[in-house]
């Protein structure tokens, strides 16, 4: 979502939500015109520490700060989840909206994620949230510590929703922590995730994870990668989703790699960063035989 | 043009105006500032620098606040995971911006071709945030990075650096000490909180203590809301010999953009400033949320 948002010019500011809902909206309608039997919230990394970290402290963001940013970050999330609803109107039965958190910290940067009763506390006050807006079931996206995946999947289990969990991979091939992929398989499987995927890696690292994720689970697997090259901004503190050279991997070699996840096993597909709808709409094609 | 005669003006007491915001005036333009724009969009850059020039600005600064290597670099794990999904000119790109920034100001003098002197401050600040003293990294460190910093903006041809926006003594400390083996003119400028207090919970004394054997150009206060800035005022002209001076933000930071407000108009600002100047504030600008109108009010208090 935020990568097509920001390709497609939206000035990056509370995600985009507020200042260009319409176009939000537009783009989780054409996912699901592309063939998508989940749309996700544009709501990753979106959590009251995007705004709260850019001040000394909650007294400094009082003080100098515009007015309503402490309860800003729920009632963003909420807003997420009406236009995910808006999209989808008339395909209630077909289509399931996926709430999505992430790291509280930036999600490449395992080195400054929270103690896990921290994550616990935060990331269950925004599952909370979305469980009042009633998705259908939440995905942990670029998780980055097996500790904060852990803290997340159980937030998320306490408001009564099911969770898939996602796990942003390192170059190394296990999780940007460096912790082994499949003793983080193994935990979210013990958490009770419902499907366990890799995220935001280049596709043939996804490839290469879900052999081990495959033989890590029973539950079912899944990936969605990254493409181009992210190249943020100068002037960024939190992530900030925009990325290049995404021409080098158009909808039929994306979809060509996707293959091989299914062959190794992945039932869930789809498009992290970079991609577009003409990946969804090509990952739907491929797949030949429907849902 | 160099620095000495904006030196020359300050050791006279005479006062000289800085200019006012680059980084919310361009948000104000209708362009993002996720990126500094140097590149992308030069004529906007350029334009706000000839306006301050045509409003009265003796010292211009660049568009360059927050831009460095560590800014691009602090969104990877490491080396290896930059180099895996990262931009590949993610190592060069900062020092180039860095370089055209100060370019771009030079052009904007040379198309307006003010008959006063104006002097080019590369504007540079903390290494990490500039609100967040905790996050600041080792004097070792800082040294290191501010070193290759200072020498780009030197060599694009900066007359003095304006080191903005600082939190703590250790980093002025670091960076006045670049600037000196270097033979940059540097000006530091401190935020304050509410009591006139560092970020770190410093005193102004303590940091004038610190820096004057460094023989900063001057010391200023900045980033804070006017009365913050009244706060530290007071403390800097009772412990401060060199020059000293002062802009404040107007508005609110609304992140990741600014949030205009019609509380400070520019005659209402001129007169807060005024207030500075009698404390002795020599050196009278704008931060956040003010604009060319703001700094032509200014311009009376030259």
């Amino acid at each position: 979502m935020g990568s097509e948002l920001v390709r497609r010019g939206v000035r990056w500011r509370k995600q985009g939500l507020l200042t260009d809902a319409e176009r939000v909206q537009q783009l989780h309608e054409e996912y699901l015109a592309a063939g998508a039997d989940v749309i996700r919230t544009n709501t990753l990394q979106l959590n009251p520490r995007l705004y709260l970290n850019v001040f000394r402290n909650r007294e400094h963001m009082r003080h100098i700060g515009a007015p309503g940013l402490e309860d800003l970050a729920p009632k963003l999330l909420r807003k997420s989840v009406a236009l995910a609803r808006a999209a989808r109107a008339g395909k209630e039965g077909q289509v399931a909206i996926a709430g999505v958190l992430s790291p509280l910290e930036h999600c490449f940067r395992p080195d400054l994620a929270p103690p896990a009763d921290v994550a616990r506390r935060e990331q269950e006050a925004l599952a909370r949230v979305f469980a009042e807006e009633k998705v259908d079931f939440l995905l942990l996206e670029s998780m980055n510590t097996i500790s904060e995946a852990k803290a997340a999947l159980a937030a998320g289990r306490t408001v009564g929703l099911p969770v898939w969990v996602s796990f942003v991979l390192g170059p190394e091939g296990e999780l940007l922590s460096r912790e082994p992929l499949a003793q983080a398989v193994a935990e979210m499987e013990k958490g009770g995730a419902e499907a366990v995927l890799v995220n935001c890696a280049p596709p043939e690292d996804v490839t290469r994870a879900l052999g081990t994720l495959k033989k890590a689970t029973g539950r079912p697997v899944g990936g969605f990668a990254m493409i181009g090259r992210f190249s943020p901004p100068s002037w960024k503190f939190d992530f900030f989703p925009q990325f290049i050279e995404t021409e080098t991997w158009p909808p039929e070699r994306y979809v060509n790699e996707a293959r091989r996840w299914r062959e190794a096993g992945a039932t869930i597909l789809g498009g992290c960063c970079g991609t577009q709808p003409a990946h969804i709409a090509a990952l739907r094609a491929g797949q030949g035989n429907g849902r | 043009m160099s620095y000495a005669p904006i030196g020359e003006r300050l050791k006279a007491g005479q006062t000289v105006i800085l200019d006012g915001a680059i980084g919310t005036e361009i948000l104000r333009r209708n362009v993002t500032w996720a990126d500094h724009q140097v590149a992308n969009q030069p004529d906007v850059i350029r334009g706000i620098h000839e306006d301050y020039i045509r409003v009265g600005a003796d010292v211009i600064t660049t568009n360059s606040f927050q831009l460095c290597r560590r800014a691009l670099y602090n969104h990877f794990r490491d080396d290896a995971h930059r180099r895996h999904i990262g931009a590949r000119d993610l190592d060069t790109r900062a020092d180039k911006m860095l370089a055209a920034s100060v370019h771009l100001a030079q052009e904007a003098r040379e198309r307006v071709k003010p008959k006063r002197p104006v002097a080019i401050a590369a504007s540079l600040t903390t290494l990490e945030w500039c609100f967040r003293p905790d996050l600041a990294p080792s004097a070792e460190q800082a040294r290191r990075e501010y070193e290759e910093i200072f020498q780009v903006v030197k060599d694009a041809g900066a007359d003095l650096v304006l080191v903005e926006t600082v939190n703590s003594i250790a980093e002025a400390r670091v960076a006045m000490e670049v600037a000196r083996r270097l033979k940059l003119p540097c000006w530091i400028g401190f935020v304050c909180d509410e009591r006139g207090r560092l970020f770190t919970g410093e005193t102004l004394e303590q940091a004038v203590a610190v820096l004057e054997p460094l023989a900063p150009d001057a010391i200023l206060l900045n980033c804070a809301p006017p009365d913050d800035i009244t706060a530290g005022m007071k403390q800097l002209a009772l412990y401060a010999h060199v020059p000293i001076g002062a802009y404040a933000h107007i508005g609110r930071f609304d992140p990741p953009e600014w949030m205009f407000t019609d509380e400070y108009p520019p005659a209402r600002y001129r007169d807060v400033a005024s207030e500075w100047k009698q404390l002795g504030a020599r050196v009278l600008g704008g931060c956040c949320g003010t604009t060319p109108d703001h700094i032509a009010a200014l311009a009376a208090l030259r």
